[in-house]
């Protein structure tokens, strides 16, 4: 340890450690443009200078390059510094003077525009975008050209770089936003979409999959890593504090032993693009709903701020389309998505609470608004909020003069109606999420020919399924809104709980046993269970050898249907209470 | 192949017997100064009328003697009589000299001096057998001004050996420090002479050297390198150049020294692209030392191995900071970086390395030599031994003067630089390049060491001395050393970049006539920022030709912001030149050299300047033989 003084306080840190990071430990702030914790330190742009007072060579050092020394005095705030730092500001007021981070600076420690010759380049030479990508990602797809004031950050021979990877980071770094990747590599950039924002923005490799998420820890996408692509980077393990970066980590199979299984695997939306007519995927100002739900949220990517895609202002004609593949028996999916009437009714609210001035229509099948208080919360969209509900179906939208008009029937009025609308909500039918039957079958539960799991029975058993032990919860069951779900979820795990929370398992005895004297571990049982409850079992002798392998009935999931009964050519299974031997004596009772 | 000490004696016992042959012996100095003068036809003609009159004749190309003036130098050694340098040859001259000599006769009409004891220019002596035979009037010299004063230890030989035959530097006593200290002395005696000696570093900065040594000694690892700076940037400097052109075994000789005395076994010498005649001979001295075993593994049997490569820069000025040469070697964009830590302790490769500039290294087989008593002798209380300058400018004798530590400026421009040409007045001196600063006509009475030129605002820098005289401005000389520096700077940190930039752009105004009230100020407050802040020393220093001037010659400055004139009459936006008709006397030379016939008058009848037609150019104020031009 090193036991320095940094404006009259002594502060220990290790060997090898800065300044910078000295004045860190000591809290105390010293300005930086060119540095970042993980890439190696210039001492470029000055700024940081910071004034040795005592106990090494006096003077202006830079305090993000020069290492922290056993004894030295430091003051970081000295006459001599401000002095520094003030004239720096001032001549880079006269090279960068747009740039904002200059400018905050300038206005913090008083620098006035001087009469320098004045030159308008955002780039300050602070080299981080060139650190970066030599030191830290690796490609060195740009570089320093010239000297002085002929210095500039460029591409070898100034030609479009095939050897940039687009990863971005010198543009992530670079204090005055003056570096764009696309401007200097040859193949297209394409940023890595946010999947929680339907892909309206892009997001790092590393990230917080959603906010909220349990646990709510960033998550490093080993697709887009630089660390993973190419070996390079490894800068957050550089800057986290916490040293909780491990790139060996990997995913792994966990085994565990449980009593029951909850379904809840939820829903995702039928592609609307499918449907030419629609335009979705053509025009950018038709979205989905979904899409437009993270336009208007808060966290979204546009924070709450409602834009056109196509040019970024206010939609002020917006119409929402309802039953987008929903009721659409030759083409799309016969049943009803349930929840876009009242989510239309929601978001043609939270229309008028960005665009006061906003026009919202809605195309309509049935306002089916069953539920506790659903229909007067729909009826306030049309009164309080003006919104316009037009019942029928949209034959076409097509672009014309910066607007897209929405062709369709208002069958109340019997006519047809054509909207200019400056932006279109598709309401997508609702679809069980992709994979969730290959899951049914390892589950040996049901399935509809919508994929939709299928409950026990619809009105008497509505959550479990027909494997004992296994529950549903939401719309992996059928379309349902969220106070639905919770229902049907609340219900599941009370059903969970009510099974996990014995000692043993309490079931009626009519089961399926097994003579294992008579078995003769065929298995052609085994198949014919749809419960998946029988398996084989090891018979041993006296001296622990195996002596036959024989088929066993879980007693916990065998529904005592009988179909291995009546399967067994050895007749060696039976279903308790309705034994042959018993059968038989109540015919003869009944016959004597 | 020289094994042993005894055989390096040997060796140097045949040497010195072809090095004083039993016949006449012509040197032509062919370093670059001579050759830019013709001296490479010079060379040829005296070897082609040499051949023409069947003559047993030897003949050869030695470095520069320091004397540019004079050039091209021809030196003539007839066995058992002094050395006669004739100056200013000709192709002509020197057949007639060779005819001359064919003779058996000396030409005192053609000689600049002659040279009673080779000592003044190398370590070798001799006695004179041959009496003067009619030299009697050529003035020996210590009778020439331009030596008189000068001690050669750094630029010793130089002029004086062949820098292409290893012999002749052996013979001369080269390569015995190195078998001295390989074979008697410890490194921590060696390093303990050189403190002794109170060598400290020639390239600018003046630190002792026995010190560096010791620092880099002391760092621990085995693999340690020793480095030799040649590249040498600063405008008018050119001392360097010489050792390394005329005397390239000292450098190598001193290199081993220190690489013994350090524990390195590896060495560079980084030479800047613009002296080519450098690296041949340097090349060529290196393939002569390995051949001969001085270089290499086991030299001279003490097991001792060092072998040197040569680095040739590609012409960025900043690459003479030694960090930024460090990462030129390494194959890295030429920029310095931060210190500490310094090469000692984290150099090449991140290796310990010591790095000394040429003149340091070619003082060291001398100090081992002659002894550090016997160094420490001479020079000043702080800075001992000698310096090296390249003396230019205004002055009447340019050239390389190499005088002890404490010398006057004085004495160094008038004695030895003969005054200012023309007759005109002194102004100041710049000392430096780039780095350094004027020192004004008041204190040329400075004696010169590393620390007296400090405190005076200007610096030893690597030794160039450039005279100005009353014609030069100052502010304009302040604008071209911040030109120069704002090309050269690397443009990696905002102080020297912007803030050296922003200097010159204020400068660029003040000579155009647009300098406003407060540029002085303003001035001084970047000078002291950019000297504050700046990453390296390059930065660090290019605010002295501003302050310097700013603090002897403000009146200059302030002429230029408030009255809108130039007192020296060089700034062309601010002078207007007309003609004395007392003093003109109608000859015609201004007409001949105006570009811009500007200038008309009859034969014998006073000129007149058309102030329309004049575009300040100052080429007639320049060349009037009867100063008739006047400047306001």
């Amino acid at each position: 340890m090193i036991t320095l003084t940094i404006d009259n306080q002594p502060v220990e840190v290790d060997q090898g450690q800065t300044i910078l990071t000295a004045a860190k430990a000591a809290g105390v702030e010293v300005p930086t443009l060119c540095h970042h914790p993980a890439v190696p330190p210039a001492g470029a742009c000055r700024i940081c200078v910071v004034e040795i007072t005592g106990g090494g060579q006096g003077g202006l050092v830079p305090a993000c390059a020069y290492p922290a020394q056993e004894g030295l005095e430091i003051e970081t705030r000295s006459e001599r510094v401000m002095r520094s730092r003030k004239m720096t500001l001032q001549l880079l007021l006269a090279r960068s003077g747009g740039a904002k981070v200059i400018q905050d600076l300038a206005a913090e420690y008083g620098a006035k525009v001087m009469p320098f010759e004045k030159l308008d380049d955002d780039c300050i030479m602070c080299g981080l975008c060139v650190r970066v990508c030599q030191q830290i990602i690796g490609p060195e797809a740009v570089g320093f050209a010239g000297r002085g004031m002929q210095r500039e950050v460029c591409t070898p021979y100034k030609e479009k770089s095939e050897v940039c990877l687009g990863c971005g980071a010198c543009a992530y770094l670079c204090p005055t936003g003056a570096i764009d990747p696309a401007d200097y590599c040859t193949h297209p950039l394409e940023g890595i979409p946010n999947e929680f924002n339907c892909g309206i923005d892009s997001r790092t490799p590393i990230h917080l999959p959603f906010p909220q998420a349990v646990p709510n820890k960033p998550v490093i996408d080993r697709d887009n890593c630089i660390k993973f692509l190419t070996d390079g980077c490894g800068a957050c393990k550089t800057v986290c504090p916490a040293g909780a970066i491990d790139y060996d980590m990997t995913d792994e199979y966990v085994q565990e032993k449980i009593g029951a299984i909850i379904v809840a695997t939820g829903y995702e939306l039928l592609d609307p693009s499918i449907y030419e007519e629609y335009g979705y995927g053509k025009y950018p100002d038709v979205v989905t709903s979904l899409e437009f739900e993270r336009m208007v949220s808060a966290s979204g990517p546009s924070n709450g701020e409602l834009t056109r895609p196509s040019n970024g202002k206010p939609p002020k004609t917006i119409v929402f389309l309802q039953c987008i593949g929903s009721r659409r028996e030759v083409d799309g999916k016969p049943y009803c998505s349930k929840i876009c009437c009242m989510y239309t009714a929601k978001h043609a609210i939270l229309y008028k609470h960005k665009v006061h001035d906003g026009q919202a229509f809605v195309f309509y099948m049935d306002v089916r608004s069953g539920g506790k208080n659903y229909e007067q919360f729909v009826r306030r969209v049309a009164t309080e909020h003006q919104a316009t509900y037009l019942r029928g179906r949209v034959s076409k939208i097509f672009p014309q003069g910066g607007k897209l008009i929405v062709r369709g029937a208002d069958t109340l009025s019997a006519g047809q109606v054509e909207i200019a609308a400056e932006m279109v909500v598709l309401a997508p039918a609702m679809l069980p999420a992709e994979g969730v039957t290959a899951l049914a079958q390892k589950l040996r539960i049901g399935y509809d020919e919508h994929s939709f799991l299928l409950e026990a029975h619809p009105k008497l058993r509505p959550v479990e399924t027909n494997t004992a032990g296994v529950f549903l919860a939401g719309a992996c069951h059928s379309p349902k809104d969220i106070p639905e779900s919770v229902a049907q979820a609340s219900a599941a795990a009370s059903k969970a709980l009510g099974l996990v929370c014995h000692t043993s398992l309490l079931r009626e005895p009519t089961i399926g046993v097994i003579d294992e004297a008579s078995c003769n571990g065929c298995f052609e049982c085994e198949p014919v269970c749809a419960y998946g409850a029988i398996g084989p079992k090891e018979l041993r002798g006296h001296d622990n050898t195996v002596t036959a392998v024989v088929a066993t009935i879980n007693e916990g999931l065998c529904q005592g249907c009988g179909a291995c009964s009546v399967t067994c050519r050895s007749k060696s299974i039976e279903v308790q209470g309705y034994r042959d031997d018993q059968l038989y004596a109540e015919i003869n009772a009944i016959s004597r | 192949m020289i094994e042993s000490v005894e055989k390096l004696v040997k060796v140097r016992a045949s040497a010195q017997t072809s090095f004083y042959p039993e016949k006449v012996k012509i040197s032509v100095g062919v370093g670059t100064c001579g050759l830019a003068n013709g001296a490479g036809d010079i060379l040829a003609s005296i070897k082609d009328e040499i051949s023409r009159l069947g003559l047993d004749v030897t003949v050869r190309g030695t470095g520069c003697v320091g004397f540019c003036e004079m050039e091209p130098i021809v030196d003539v050694l007839m066995p058992g009589l002094p050395h006669v340098f004739y100056h200013h040859m000709t192709s002509e001259k020197a057949r007639e000299l060779v005819q001359s000599l064919a003779e058996g006769k000396v030409r005192p009409d053609l000689a600049l001096m002659r040279m009673d004891e080779d000592q003044l220019f190398s370590r070798i002596d001799r006695p004179l057998t041959g009496g003067l035979k009619g030299l009697d009037d050529v003035p020996t010299a210590e009778q020439v001004p331009f030596y008189r004063s000068q001690v050669k230890i750094a630029s010793c030989n130089c002029g004086f050996i062949d820098p292409h035959d290893i012999n002749e530097y052996i013979a001369t006593g080269g390569y015995s420090s190195l078998a001295k200290v390989v074979t008697e002395m410890t490194p921590e005696a060696v390093i303990d002479e050189v403190e002794r000696a109170g060598l400290r570093g020639r390239g600018g900065g003046g630190f002792p050297t026995g010190k560096k040594w010791r620092i880099c000694r002391s760092q621990p690892g085995q693999e340690k390198y020793v480095f030799c700076n040649g590249d040498e940037g600063d405008p008018g400097a050119f001392m360097d150049r010489c050792i390394m052109e005329g005397d390239p075994h000292s450098v190598l000789e001193g290199m081993a020294i220190g690489a013994y005395a350090i524990g390195a076994a590896r060495g560079y010498i980084y030479v800047r692209g613009e002296y080519p005649l450098a690296v041949s001979n340097l090349n060529i001295a290196l393939e002569q030392a390995r051949s001969l075993g001085l270089l290499g593994e086991d030299i001279l049997g003490s097991g001792f191995n060092f072998d040197v490569g040569i680095i040739r820069g590609a012409g960025a000025f900043v690459c003479g900071e030694e960090t930024g040469m460090m990462a030129s070697v390494m194959g890295h964009i030429g920029t310095p970086r931060q210190r500490p830590p310094y090469p000692a302790e984290a150099g090449l490769w991140e290796k310990p390395t010591n790095i000394n500039n040429v003149e340091t290294w070619a003082n060291v087989p001398v100090i081992i030599d002659r002894g550090a008593d016997w160094f420490a002798g001479v020079g000043t209380e702080g800075s001992k031994g000698t310096k090296v300058f390249s003396l230019v400018g205004k002055v009447r004798n340019t050239g390389l003067v190499e005088v002890p530590m404490g010398t006057t400026l004085r004495e160094i421009v008038y004695d030895i630089g003969g005054g200012i040409l023309k007759k005109r007045r002194f102004k100041a001196v710049q000392t430096g390049g780039p780095s350094g600063g004027c020192i004004p006509e008041s204190l040329l009475d400075l004696p010169v060491d590393f620390d007296k030129l400090q405190e005076v605002g200007a610096m030893m820098g690597s030794g160039g001395l450039i005279v100005m005289d009353e014609r030069t401005c100052m502010v304009d000389v302040a604008k071209y050393f911040l030109h120069f520096l704002v090309d050269e700077s690397c443009g990696k940190c905002v102080a020297c970049r912007e803030g050296v930039f922003q200097m010159y752009k204020i400068l660029e105004r003040i000579v155009a006539g647009d300098g406003r009230a407060g540029d002085i100020d303003l001035l001084q407050e970047l000078c002291s920022y950019v000297k504050d802040t700046s990453l390296c020393q390059l930065g660090g220093t290019a605010a002295n030709p501003v302050l310097s001037t700013i603090r002897y010659f403000r009146d200059e400055y302030e002429a230029h912001i408030e009255r809108k004139k130039c007192p020296a009459g060089v700034c062309r936006a601010l002078v207007t030149f007309s003609i004395d008709e007392d003093n003109c006397k109608g000859c015609g030379v201004c007409i001949k050299s105006c570009p811009s016939d500007a200038i008309t008058g009859e034969k014998k009848q006073p000129h007149r300047i058309t102030p329309d037609k004049c575009v300040a150019c100052g080429v007639c104020y320049e060349d009037c033989p009867f100063d008739a031009i006047l400047a306001e």
